[in-house]
């Protein structure tokens, strides 16, 4: 618990974090918004094919938020300091302080999992009222389910982005990587046209939990990506537990 | 800038070169970005195959995956300027160089001496790949002129994206902002904007950029001639450039 709570202050005291934060609660409502925008004269007219999927729209391609938490947790760590610093890197004494490194990660890994699900939970409320105040009456109800189904997707790419930034330790890769996958063209997206294995790579299956065209069921969906999650971890987990710190 | 004699210029510039050919993330970035370049071709390659609409120009299925290539060239025009902020390098450099227009001005060039054959190789796959494999089915005559249009546009808007991502890790100088500020600009930021404000999209460097090397459909309207599209991208990179460099010698390093 006390590993947790350290955890959980040395990412709030990151000021990347903060971006991340802001980020994250408004990039999904002004996606949301601008998608309104363009649907409403449609959805007004009562011919729209997309009422369903208004506003997850947005919670589907504003995960850049919660991306950068699960990196920024990890490549901090590494960074090497100036030198004027001694040249250290943080998780030396990270590791000192907590021995066991399962603990630290579980404690981090937890700790990132809080802030994700907090974090889409205000996105959803920003999303919600970016909609409501562009359609008004016309709305979609927003049904619950799907709502969560939106909170594991984003703590989903938090657990991946972090399991990924453990393995390669630099922040840049993965950070690229996954921001552009979030995109709207993105290359799982692409692949889907090429085979339709792409369907089960993680973030096509987890989309699956909330948006309305989809092509495993919500329930399938998130256990797709529950399982992506859980072998990258593992991977990752065994890599640093047998990794010389300074390496 | 005070007036350097071209002497010096020169060992400046080979200095920033061989800072720039000993970073190891340079070389990884520039070959992994290679390898998902061949992948996307042969992916697009792939599905525009299955597809088969009538006679498809080669031109536009090897540069589709330049969309995400210039992912690859953006991190190497920002490691190249914070590297120098990670520890202390930058004071060293600043003791060597006395000059810093010079220096940072040498900097830029030499980026650019890297980065335009890498570009050029990495476009020119992209569109071979897709001639080769395509060769026996579609139509495939393409213009030399044509083809070599298209590859300059191309290598030209890598190097000016890899530049003006340079110009902007010159002003924010840490890694990570300037990654995530131009990543979701350029994938997320950038293609909503399209969508949302017709009008003004051509005056942004992505759009414009675009139009160095894409083929305009016949049917689009208020398309960019590739020299337009060029000079509006090569205004933002210039500008980025010279405000970088203003800041660069008002501010404490």
């Amino acid at each position: 618990m006390r590993a947790f709570n350290a955890e959980l202050s040395k990412l709030l005291s990151l000021p990347g974090i903060w971006l991340a934060l802001v980020i994250g609660a408004l990039a999904p409502a002004v996606v949301a918004a601008l998608d309104s925008i363009v649907e409403k004269a449609d959805i007004v007219a009562g011919i729209s094919t997309r009422l369903s999927d208004i506003g997850y729209i947005g919670l589907g391609f504003g995960v850049q938020g919660v991306i950068i938490i699960g990196v920024l947790a990890v490549s901090s760590e590494y960074v090497t300091e100036s030198s004027e610093a001694g040249g250290g890197q943080q998780i030396t004494t990270s590791l000192t302080v907590v021995a066991s490194r399962l603990q630290f990660l579980l404690a981090k890994a937890c700790a990132v999992i809080v802030i994700s699900v907090l974090l889409c939970i205000v996105t959803i409320m920003t999303t919600v009222l970016a909609t409501q105040l562009i359609l008004g009456e016309h709305a979609p109800e927003f049904e619950w389910t799907r709502l969560i189904g939106a909170v594991c997707y984003w703590t989903f790419t938090a657990l991946l982005a972090f399991g990924i930034t453990l393995l390669t330790k630099n922040g840049m890769i993965p950070l690229t990587v996954l921001i552009i996958n979030s995109s709207v063209v993105s290359f799982s997206f692409l692949l889907t046209k090429a085979t339709k294995l792409a369907f089960y790579l993680p973030d096509r299956a987890g989309m699956d939990m909330f948006m309305s065209e989809r092509y495993l069921t919500p329930v399938t969906g998130g256990l797709v990506m529950l399982a992506w999650v859980v072998v990258i971890l593992i991977i990752a987990a065994i890599e640093f537990h047998r990794r010389d710190v300074a390496a | 800038m005070s007036v350097l004699s071209s002497k010096t210029f020169t060992r400046i510039l080979g200095a920033e070169l061989d800072k720039l050919m000993t970073l190891p993330l340079i070389w990884h970035t520039l070959i992994s970005t290679f390898m998902v370049n061949i992948i996307l071709a042969a992916a697009y390659t792939t599905s525009s195959l299955h597809a088969e609409a009538g006679t498809q120009n080669i031109l536009n299925i090897g540069l589709a995956s330049m969309g995400y290539v210039q992912a690859g060239f953006i991190i190497i025009g920002i490691v190249a300027v914070c590297s120098e902020y990670t520890g202390g390098q930058i004071r060293t450099t600043l003791t060597t160089i006395p000059w810093r227009g010079w220096q940072l001005t040498a900097k830029y060039v030499a980026l650019a001496i890297v980065t335009i054959p890498a570009a050029l190789i990495i476009a020119a796959t992209g569109v071979l790949y897709p001639y080769i494999m395509m060769r026996d089915t579609a139509s495939v005559a393409i213009e030399i002129n044509t083809l070599i249009a298209t590859l300059i546009g191309a290598t030209g808007y890598l190097t000016l994206t890899t530049l003006l991502s340079a110009a902007l890790g010159s002003l924010i100088r840490r890694t990570t902002p300037v990654l995530v500020t131009l990543v979701s600009y350029y994938f997320i930021v950038g293609p909503l904007m399209r969508d949302a404000l017709p009008s003004i999209k051509n005056y942004f460097p992505d759009t414009a950029g675009y139009y160095m090397y894409m083929v305009p459909y016949a049917n689009e309207i208020n398309a960019l001639t590739s020299v337009q599209g060029t000079g509006i991208v090569m205004v933002w990179t210039l500008i980025l450039i010279i405000i970088a460099i203003v800041f660069y010698r008002k501010r404490d390093a």
